[in-house]
């Protein structure tokens, strides 16, 4: 099986074991992890800290090597930058260079990909418009806000329209809009075909969002399935209707008792307050009032959202053939052509 | 209302540097307006050389800003380690000491010494102070970028992109290696016009005023004698080398390249020492081209072998090709010099034969000292007591070739920062690249020092062979202290063999002393310090890099 046959992220048997200066083993950060990311899915990574999910991360961007086990991302060895043009990723904190600014960070990221600049110019104005800070474009990002650095380190990790988007604790530091605005983004990008690893402590996220699970423990994989695998209890129905009076409450719970049911809750159920939130926050900016720094983010980028016209305005420059090529991946078919076959002969004979 | 709230959209917006340069430029003018009413030259001269420099390297920084456009991965590195060179705590005090030590050099001269030595002392130190201070710049921008980086994981978004691990050092050396060209060449054109500004005013004399148009300010070839029976002096000295090992084999054995050495500088030195009751003549060659100026210039720095003589007293008469000079009213006129101190005789190229030869013969015109039955020898040490020097060119060009050759060893060092800091944390970084910095400085000082240990000889296995085998013998006699000295001086031999040397490309002191920086030992210096050595220290920087694991434990 290979990213042409539509898994996008594989693992089988990944251990990493940290060495000392005088290379003892000091920490089995991850043992034995087995994971396997169809394309188009949203796949959450939980586990609470030190339980190896950063570091899975870091093997899966080629920045650790695995000391034993073997990975394939977008069907290549994920050190291949062939396989890293296809990949965005933001990291848990924002690592980015304090002293450039908003659209130098954006272009400075842009340049890595090899990106004309036409093309560069074009998606930072639209991701800097999408995450809300096109006003603050030119102040250094070491002046901004946790949030506003976490807007900044989305924006950079959605450059190149990624196939493939790992994001490391993508919603912590951000408001609960700007929260649900990127929760509502990766939704979008897992319908467009895009696929997305989200590791996060946010279990609400993971809830919403993902069709895959895997929890980690003690560099493990404990637990590994569909949101509903998970979390179904097979034991228990929920009925929910209107408002009940009280005597038809009373009736049945008679019923139930004569098919031998004693358990039974009764409970008027709760809003989130994650929808009251944004509903007040709605209905304050509909009354005109504004707040300062970073505003609210605003559409979509039209390159995120696979608008054909976009993209083909914006491939002219001497890189427009990886552009396309880089649109086309976003659009449907993997970034198969040129797959590691050895890889890939090596990967399907161990699992 | 509207203007402070334009006023600050301006100082936020992109255009903000260049507002607060304008405003710093325009103040520094205004204030440099008001010295000159007052009256106070030297502090105008300054504060406009400040000025000049500091606007010379924002213009400069926007130049290789825009050189690196281009949409490449290492450009894209290079351009971002411009961008933190310039906002870099450390980075930025070199550079304002930089900015300050060339315009300030002038103010601090003592006016009354001679033009020439002023000329040479700013020289010397400018250039000197400039590389001193942009290879620690250089250090710290490799090891600080790098590893601050890395330390502060900025890393891992960098190399997620599709970069390979190559590239990213590639790009951190080119970004260094720009910004050193930058202020190479700002610092060239402070030395340039602050130099030029010097050489104008008053010289002490004119013989003063000749040694700065003519021995400092200018690029002069230098050539070396060589003896006018060659073949004879080469057999005196391999017969004495046979002699000596004859008569001491053991002795000679040990160490057969030192002694070798030692018994050719005895007799260059006797070759080069003219004692009273015979001529010595030197063989000058390859004039040809020298032959298109009238003069050419013998420069000469006697001593001599009494210390009471009077310092004053060094007399000798000269030949040029068998022919005496100078000559006045028919009479061949002794030369007298100061010992001990630099002096430059013009000879006029008409002396000089066809196939572009000049035999200088020197005898001894020295008077007899007090209660001494004879005069005293006349040494004219090998190396500076002897050559004989020519024009070639301008001073602009051969500071060009200087800082030609200054750059490359900055690339060098840029190179040893890199390469450390891919291997390591930021302080041990610093301190390898520090050392090999240092050994690079010193080379040729510590291969004089650990000369007697210099036992590489032509063929390196047998000498490893020979040097195991004594040492082997000395540990047997249980002289195990002299055995490891023994080898401890190989090893040092070796490791100065294989380090790269500046001192064998020492621009700025041919700068300083009007000596030509001969365009090939640029290009000899571009290839072997600024891309050889390099090259080398990249791979092995790359090696270990390329197999580091960028990301340490939390636990």
């Amino acid at each position: 099986m290979n990213a042409a046959e539509g898994i996008d992220v594989k693992c089988v048997g990944v251990t990493k074991t940290f060495r000392d200066f005088w290379m003892r083993p000091r920490v089995r950060a991850v043992e034995a992890v087995d994971l396997e990311i169809r394309r188009g899915q949203i796949y959450g990574l939980l586990g609470p800290n030190g339980s190896g999910k950063s570091t899975t991360i870091k093997m899966l961007l080629g920045l650790l090597t695995p000391t034993s086990g073997r990975i394939a991302v977008l069907g290549r060895r994920p050190r291949d930058v062939a396989a890293k043009r296809h990949v965005g990723y933001l990291p848990e904190e924002s690592y980015l260079y304090r002293f450039l600014s908003a659209r130098e960070t954006l272009d400075y990221y842009g340049r890595l990909f090899r990106m004309p600049r036409a093309v560069r110019a074009e998606r930072t104005a639209r991701l800097l418009e999408m995450v809300g800070l096109e006003a603050v474009e030119h102040r250094p990002v070491g002046e901004f806000s946790k949030g506003m650095q976490r807007r900044v380190g989305l924006a950079q990790a959605l450059i190149n329209d990624p196939q493939l988007l790992i994001l490391d604790e993508p919603t912590s530091g951000m408001d609960p809009v700007a929260a649900r605005q990127i929760k509502d983004l990766i939704a979008d990008l897992g319908r467009r075909g895009k696929t997305v690893l989200l590791c996060t402590h946010q279990l609400s996220d993971v809830e919403d969002l993902c069709d895959r699970v895997a929890i980690m423990f003690g560099g493990r994989v404990r637990a590994e399935g569909t949101c509903d695998d998970l979390l179904v209890q097979e034991a228990l129905t929920t009925i929910q209707t209107d408002a009940l009076p009280e005597g038809v409450v009373t009736e049945i719970r008679g019923l139930l008792a004569r098919h031998g049911i004693d358990h039974c809750d009764v409970t008027r159920p709760r809003r989130r307050m994650e929808s009251l939130f944004l509903e007040i926050v709605e209905r304050a900016r509909v009354e005109g009032l504004q707040t300062s720094g970073a505003r609210s983010g605003g559409r979509v980028a039209d390159f995120l959202r696979g608008d054909p016209a976009t993209a083909a305005s914006v491939a002219t420059g001497p890189g427009a053939v990886e552009e396309a090529e880089a649109d086309t991946a976003a659009q449907g078919p993997a970034p198969a052509a040129g797959v590691d076959a050895g890889l890939i002969d090596s990967l399907t004979r161990r699992s | 209302m509207d203007v402070t709230r334009q006023a600050r959209s301006w100082l936020e917006g992109r255009h903000r540097w260049t507002i607060i340069a304008a405003t710093v430029v325009g103040s520094a003018l205004a204030v440099v307006g008001l010295f000159v009413q007052a009256g106070w030259l030297v502090a105008a001269t300054g504060l406009t050389g400040v000025t000049g420099m500091a606007v010379g390297c924002v213009v400069g920084l926007a130049g290789i800003r825009g050189l690196l456009a281009g949409s490449t991965g290492i450009a894209g590195v290079a351009r971002a380690v411009i961008d933190e060179a310039v906002r870099m705590r450390a980075a930025l005090v070199l550079l304002v000491l930089l900015v300050l030590l060339i315009p300030t050099l002038p103010l601090v001269l003592d006016h009354d010494e001679r033009l020439e030595y002023r000329v040479q002392f700013l020289l010397a130190w400018a250039l000197g102070g400039t590389g001193l201070i942009l290879s620690l710049l250089t250090i710290f921008l490799a090891c600080g970028s790098i590893c601050g980086d890395i330390e502060s994981s900025r890393i891992h978004t960098t190399l997620a992109k599709p970069l390979h691990r190559w590239e990213y050092l590639a790009g951190k050396w080119l970004g260094i290696v720009l910004f050193d060209l930058l202020l190479v060449a700002l610092a060239g054109a402070g030395t340039a016009t602050f130099v030029r500004v010097l050489a104008r005013t008053p010289a002490t004399d004119q013989a003063d005023r000749d040694a700065v148009d003519h021995q400092v300010l200018t690029a002069r070839a230098a050539v070396a004698p060589t003896h006018d029976r060659p073949g004879e002096y080469e057999a005196a000295i391999a017969a004495a080398i046979r002699r000596l090992e004859e008569d001491d084999p053991d002795g000679f054995a040990r160490n057969p390249e030192a002694a070798r050495r030692r018994i050719r500088q005895e007799y260059d030195w006797q070759w080069h020492t003219v004692t009273p009751d015979m001529v010595s003549t030197f063989v000058f060659s390859g004039l040809v081209d020298a032959k298109v100026a009238p003069t050419v210039q013998l420069q000469l720095k006697p001593r001599v072998n009494n210390v009471d003589i009077d310092l004053a007293d060094v007399r000798f008469a000269v030949w040029l090709n068998g022919r005496p000079w100078p000559m006045r009213e028919g009479v061949h006129q002794d030369q007298t010099l100061p010992s001990l101190a630099v002096s430059v005789l013009a000879l006029p190229t008409e002396f000089i034969d066809e196939t572009g030869t000049l035999k200088i013969t020197l005898a001894n015109r020295n008077l007899v000292p007090a209660g001494e039955t004879r005069p005293t020898a006349i040494t004219l040490p090998p190396g500076d007591g002897l050559r004989l020097l020519y024009r070639t060119g301008g001073f602009e060009a051969n500071l060009l070739r200087c800082l030609a050759v200054m750059w490359c060893k900055l690339a060098l060092v840029a190179a040893a920062g890199v390469a450390a800091a891919a291997m390591l944390g930021f302080s041990t970084a610093v301190l390898l690249a520090l050392v090999i910095y240092a050994y690079a400085l010193g080379s040729g000082f510590l291969r004089d020092a650990l000369g007697e240990y210099n036992v590489v000889g032509e063929s390196f296995l047998v000498t490893v062979i020979e040097r195991l085998r004594a040492a082997a013998g000395l540990g047997l006699e249980f002289r195990f202290y002299e055995a490891a000295r023994m080898l401890l001086g190989f090893v040092t031999d070796v490791v100065l063999r294989v380090l790269p040397a500046f001192g064998d490309y020492d621009a700025v002191g041919s700068l300083a002393t009007g000596i030509e920086v001969p365009g090939r030992a640029a290009l000899a210096c571009g290839a072997i310090i600024g891309l050889g050595y390099p090259l080398l220290l990249g791979v092995l920087g790359w090696l270990v890099f390329d197999r580091r694991d960028l990301v340490r434990p939390n636990t």
